[in-house]
């Protein structure tokens, strides 16, 4: 009996030899950095809106506008009675817990980037503006709510800033939109380059395959190779495009928190989205090896 | 080797001495151009021996590429182990490709494999166990005085060394039926009859062997029946028909 050495198998098809392994793993790497970064940016803009969403729910807010009147002593008392007509009515509301109009310093701090802090506010024809906090389970009818108020204190107005909001999430709405087709697009051209660099080494490797074939190999036995090739691939494109990604994120990020106003720098990666983000090697390789497995096998179905 | 399951899904030719291949009125034509093979009719019955002759051109190696499936006639029917390969599922092809040993003229070796990987590979295919193929292998290759070279690819091998390997690989599996083109044609003389032997051996077994050569030491070495291609159609020549004839040119 001879004696059986330890032979370390090799594939059969020598995919790991083709020219354009280098060229899939540097596009695919490229892919998950431009994947990652619009996915970033998604899940933002969902973050951001549900904190807009939530810092409104809840709350109100009740303008009076100012009584126009050349005695501006006479029209401040004016407009300061319907603010106290105001409040007397939204407290006596039932799901109101908290009714608070704001003081002349907290109006003027409003006022203070469009107009400075030199500003004195008596003698401005400021509108009265009044904070209403309401029980989470309160269910008012706001439009009856509205011509209440305006009944009970007639240069008041309501505002439970469902216009600001739809506002903001259309144009949200828009950037996912946008986002999501990007995301589409990236996914298409990769997919499309795997299933043409596989067709073409397909070609390259008819010999090998043809051999395969008279030994009785079936189409998956092929495929199979292609797919544990192009997953190796996937992951391996993946991971170096996801190491470039994540510090630049984290560089958009630290230029958003710079920006005043408070509306970007609310967007926040919660745990579950960087985990998201970090799954897309893995996604890169579910991808590559299912696109490589299926190209191969429909691209077989037409030989013998 | 086909798995039980696998044998389950061909359909079944239990009778033993059904027709290995058959083939009735097949022509093959590839593309536009001509008629290489034309009217082929064709049984062959398990267990036969034949040699396959005919001028360079003459369309040998056309018609033993339609015995080992790797094309399909333009028309007419060919039958491989009882099954119309025109109305056989491609992975059922590919069972009934398991059961055919080919030995190619050119030998068809994958060269960026080692010895032990070529003859390994019908094996493998099939999803034998590692330990099992480097068991058959180790044996195979040792019988035909390859084993100081199972490790080296048979780029780096003589000819002759090539010719022996195809021919392990084509025997490892232990086919039903094996296809050989001219299989001594690049060995030794003192290797050419241990081969032979080889055939004759794996015929006894039960083995269906069609060898297409153009050896006349060989044809009339042996005995068996002659396939002859000419003129596009093939002619069947038994033993005592040549010597009657006074032997056909191949």
């Amino acid at each position: 009996m001879p004696k059986q050495p330890y032979i370390a198998r090799k594939q059969e098809l020598p995919l790991s030899g083709d020219a354009t392994s280098l060229f899939l793993q540097i596009m695919i790497s490229i892919a998950v950095f431009i994947f990652a970064l619009t996915l970033s940016g998604v899940l933002s803009i969902n973050s951001m809106l549900y904190n807009w969403n939530q810092s409104i729910l809840g709350s109100l807010t009740v303008q009076i506008m100012p009584v126009n009147n050349a005695n501006k002593e006479k029209a401040r008392a004016e407009t300061l009675t319907y603010q106290q007509n105001a409040v007397d009515f939204l407290q006596k509301v039932d799901g109101v817990t908290k009714v608070t109009p704001l003081s002349d310093e907290q109006l003027k701090k409003l006022i203070e980037p469009w107009l400075g802090d030199g500003v004195n506010i008596e003698n401005l024809p400021m509108p009265r503006i009044i904070d209403v906090k309401l029980a989470p389970d309160a269910e008012l009818n706001f439009p009856k709510l509205a011509r209440d108020l305006s009944q009970a204190s007639p240069l008041a107005s309501l505002d439970n800033h469902k216009l600001w909001l739809s506002k903001l999430i259309k144009f949200a709405d828009g950037l996912k939109l946008m986002a999501l087709t990007i995301l589409v697009l990236v996914l298409a051209i990769t997919s499309g380059a795997i299933f043409y660099t596989t067709r073409m080494s397909l070609g390259l490797h008819r010999f090998t395959i043809e051999i395969l074939h008279t030994m009785g190999a079936k189409d998956t036995y092929v495929a199979q190779q292609y797919a544990r090739r192009m997953a190796f691939l996937g992951l391996t494109g993946g991971l170096v495009g996801l190491f470039f990604a994540v510090p630049s994120v984290f560089f958009i990020a630290s230029l958003a928190q710079g920006i005043e106003g408070g509306i970007i720098s609310e967007a926040n990666l919660s745990f579950n989205d960087w985990l998201l983000i970090a799954s897309l090697p893995l996604f890169a390789m579910t991808i590559a090896m299912l696109t490589a497995y299926y190209t191969v096998k429909r691209t077989l179905q037409k030989m013998l | 080797m086909t798995t039980d399951k696998e044998k389950e899904a061909l359909p079944s030719s239990a009778n033993n001495n059904f027709n290995i291949i058959e083939m009735n009125n097949v022509g093959l034509r590839y593309d536009q151009g001509p008629e290489i093979l034309s009217d082929i009719k064709l049984a062959l019955k398990k267990g036969s021996f034949h040699f396959l002759t005919g001028k360079s051109g003459a369309g040998k190696t056309s018609l033993l590429s339609l015995m080992y499936l790797a094309q399909k006639p333009s028309r007419g029917a060919v039958s491989v182990f009882g099954n119309n390969v025109n109305f056989t599922h491609r992975d059922n092809l590919a069972l009934l490709r398991r059961k055919i040993g080919v030995v190619f003229q050119d030998f068809r070796l994958l060269d960026h494999l080692s010895a032990f990987d070529n003859v390994a590979l019908p094996l493998r295919v099939c999803g034998m166990n590692e330990r099992e193929v480097r068991k058959r292998v180790t044996e195979l290759l040792s019988w035909v005085e390859l084993d100081r070279h199972m490790q080296d690819t048979t780029a780096t091998l003589s000819g002759g060394e090539k010719q022996r390997i195809a021919i392990a690989r084509a025997v490892i599996n232990r086919p039903d039926l094996l296809l050989a083109d001219e299989p001594t044609g690049n060995v030794d003389n003192d290797i050419a009859p241990k081969l032979m032997k080889l055939f004759v051996e794996l015929n006894k077994l039960g083995t269906t062997v069609v060898i297409a050569t153009h050896s006349e030491k060989l044809i009339n070495d042996f005995a068996y029946p002659r396939l002859h291609l000419q003129d596009r159609g093939l002619h069947i020549y038994y033993p005592s028909d040549i010597s009657a004839l006074g032997g056909i040119h191949a």
